[in-house]
């Protein structure tokens, strides 16, 4: 396996994009990736396109946004993990450049989810398992999630208050992410008195339906020296894992199995400890889940989750800051963006380029955790500079 | 059906999808709902038990299973449901979705009979029944006992 390395990476604006399409916000990622990268579209040899494409009026997008930003005869791949799609585009592309097919690779991760309505949008989202759960029971993702924090509730104590603190968290990082979808402070009063969505969830527990794409170029050692690249970011390990399609086959309701399989792979591959990490982008699409990917990735013990948020330790200044661009929760998740727009953000990090969201960092170590569904799939990706 | 916006759209042509379902190696268990059972399968060559039900054994790859049905379990989760997804929005009350662990070791999503959230309690013992809702679709309802 060679080393491969992030090289550039792109974001649009995330929120409600009634201004464009889904080239045209594919476009803005990956203009913003190639100049970061400093290369063009012939320098790039692969493009791996993820969408999961379900609330599109196109049912083939992957030619559309290939197309639209000049990558005609480079693929494209499509693929498809639900919400961890954007991490299954960075696993094909790397991976084509680790066996030594090719020097370069884009991936690009692309979601238009704002062009229906909120019913068919969430009927769409929770046709996840659709003939034993949501042909009889009207589940949704914010459903299954609230079946976790009940879960999870129940057997640590884990309380309401210490999901909002989440909210708050992200809240606070995404009103300083001009790229985020909610760029607004929230009070831990406002989220527990907020509209319940699925109990105990309420809005401020879960992230917005955005539209948004973000892209990142990976190249190999020998590219990056060629490239004369000042500072790139190395893809040290990237776990994967996965779990049952229907949700009643689970071990139980308060941590993703896929999620522990991803970390334990990537954290081997990498030679690192959880305590080792110095920041993380974790796959919040609901404050259970921000919680829960505390325990599952090794930075607090089974059920302490709620103590780690309680002290404040994933703010900037604590142990180990996680979301400090507003996460899920408030910078937005459209679905196929997000994994790519992590490792944006993580590549920023690693370059001191994040301004006043700026880490301190001494081991140059960052963490990206990309769940899909509720933890159908997992990718965790370890990136060092 | 788009959200109103300051910039100008325009809709697209309407696609309307409904699917006829193949359940003839499930029919045991479709026809048992509409009697109040719920059914789970069984393998015959090595045992495995399955809820959902299945009819090939992914286990041993065999296809001869005998159906067992499910009469109580305790509840693992719960959530009550207040924004619906489009298919449900008819329904008027907030239903209530929950697992519940049955003896052999099998789980079972269903509507939790309304109870406050409460009042309801992970632990609980539950009867598993099924009925046809006056729409015409099934669902499984767990009653607290």
């Amino acid at each position: 396996m060679r080393r491969v390395a992030v090289i550039g990476g792109g974001n649009s604006k995330f929120g409600v994009r009634s201004d464009a399409t889904f080239p045209e916000i594919a476009f803005e990622a990956v203009k913003e990736a190639l100049e970061d990268a400093g290369v063009t579209q012939k320098d790039v040899e692969l493009s791996v396109v993820g969408t999961v494409g379900s609330r599109l009026y196109e049912m083939y997008p992957a030619p559309l946004i290939n197309e639209y930003t000049g990558f005609t005869s480079k693929g494209p791949i499509r693929v498809e993990a639900a919400c961890a799609t954007g991490s299954a585009a960075v696993f094909t592309a790397y991976n084509a450049i680790a066996s030594g097919y090719v020097d370069t690779a884009i991936a690009i991760g692309v979601e238009k989810m704002c062009e229906v309505d909120t019913a068919t949008s969430t009927a769409v989202g929770g046709r996840g398992c659709y003939l034993w759960e949501f042909h009889m029971f009207g589940t949704s993702f914010a459903c299954y999630y609230a079946l976790f924090a009940t879960a999870h509730m129940a057997k640590y104590g884990t309380t309401e208050e210490q999901l909002a603190k989440i909210a708050v968290k992200n809240h606070y990082y995404g009103a300083r992410n001009p790229k985020a979808h909610f760029q607004k402070e929230i009070t831990i009063e406002a989220a527990l008195t907020s509209r319940v969505i699925c109990w105990p969830l309420k809005i401020y527990d879960c992230c917005p339906i955005s539209d948004g794409a973000a892209a990142v170029i990976l190249a190999s050692e020998e590219k990056v020296k060629e490239f004369k690249v000042q500072d790139p970011v190395w893809l040290e390990a990237i776990g994967f894992g996965s779990d049952t399609g229907n949700l009643t086959r689970r071990e139980d309701y308060t941590s993703l199995r896929s999620a522990r399989m991803a970390s334990e792979m990537a954290y081997k591959m990498a030679k690192v400890a959880p305590s080792d990490i110095e920041v993380a982008m974790v796959h919040d699409c609901f404050t259970i889940a921000e919680l829960m990917a505390y325990e599952d990735l090794g930075f607090c013990r089974r059920g302490e989750g709620g103590r780690l948020i309680d002290e404040g330790q994933t703010w900037i200044g604590g142990k180990i800051p996680v979301n400090i661009d507003g996460g899920l929760k408030a910078k937005g998740h459209p679905l196929a963006a997000t994994g790519c727009s992590m490792i944006y953000e993580l590549t920023k990090q690693l370059r001191n380029e994040a301004g006043n969201r700026q880490v301190p960092l001494k081991r140059y170590l960052a963490l990206a955790h990309n769940v899909g569904m509720t933890g159908q799939y997992c990718y965790v990706t370890i990136l060092r500079r | 059906m788009s959200k109103t916006s300051e910039y100008p759209s325009m809709k697209s042509r309407t696609l309307t999808v409904t699917h006829d379902i193949p359940i003839s190696k499930t029919k045991i268990y479709w026809d048992g709902l509409k009697d109040g059972k719920v059914y789970a399968t069984k393998c015959k060559k090595c045992g495995e038990v399955y809820y959902p039900p299945q009819v090939d054994c992914s286990n041993c790859l065999t296809s001869d299973v005998e159906w067992i049905q499910l009469f109580e379990g305790t509840l693992e989760t719960f959530t009550q449901v207040y924004l619906k997804p489009q298919g449900f929005t008819h329904y008027e009350h907030n239903y209530m979705v929950a697992i519940a662990k049955t003896a052999g070791g099998v789980k079972v999503m269903g509507w939790l009979e309304y109870i406050d959230v409460k009042v309801a309690k992970v632990g609980m013992f539950v009867k598993i029944a099924a009925k046809i809702m006056p729409d015409g679709f099934p669902v499984i309802i767990f009653k607290p006992k």
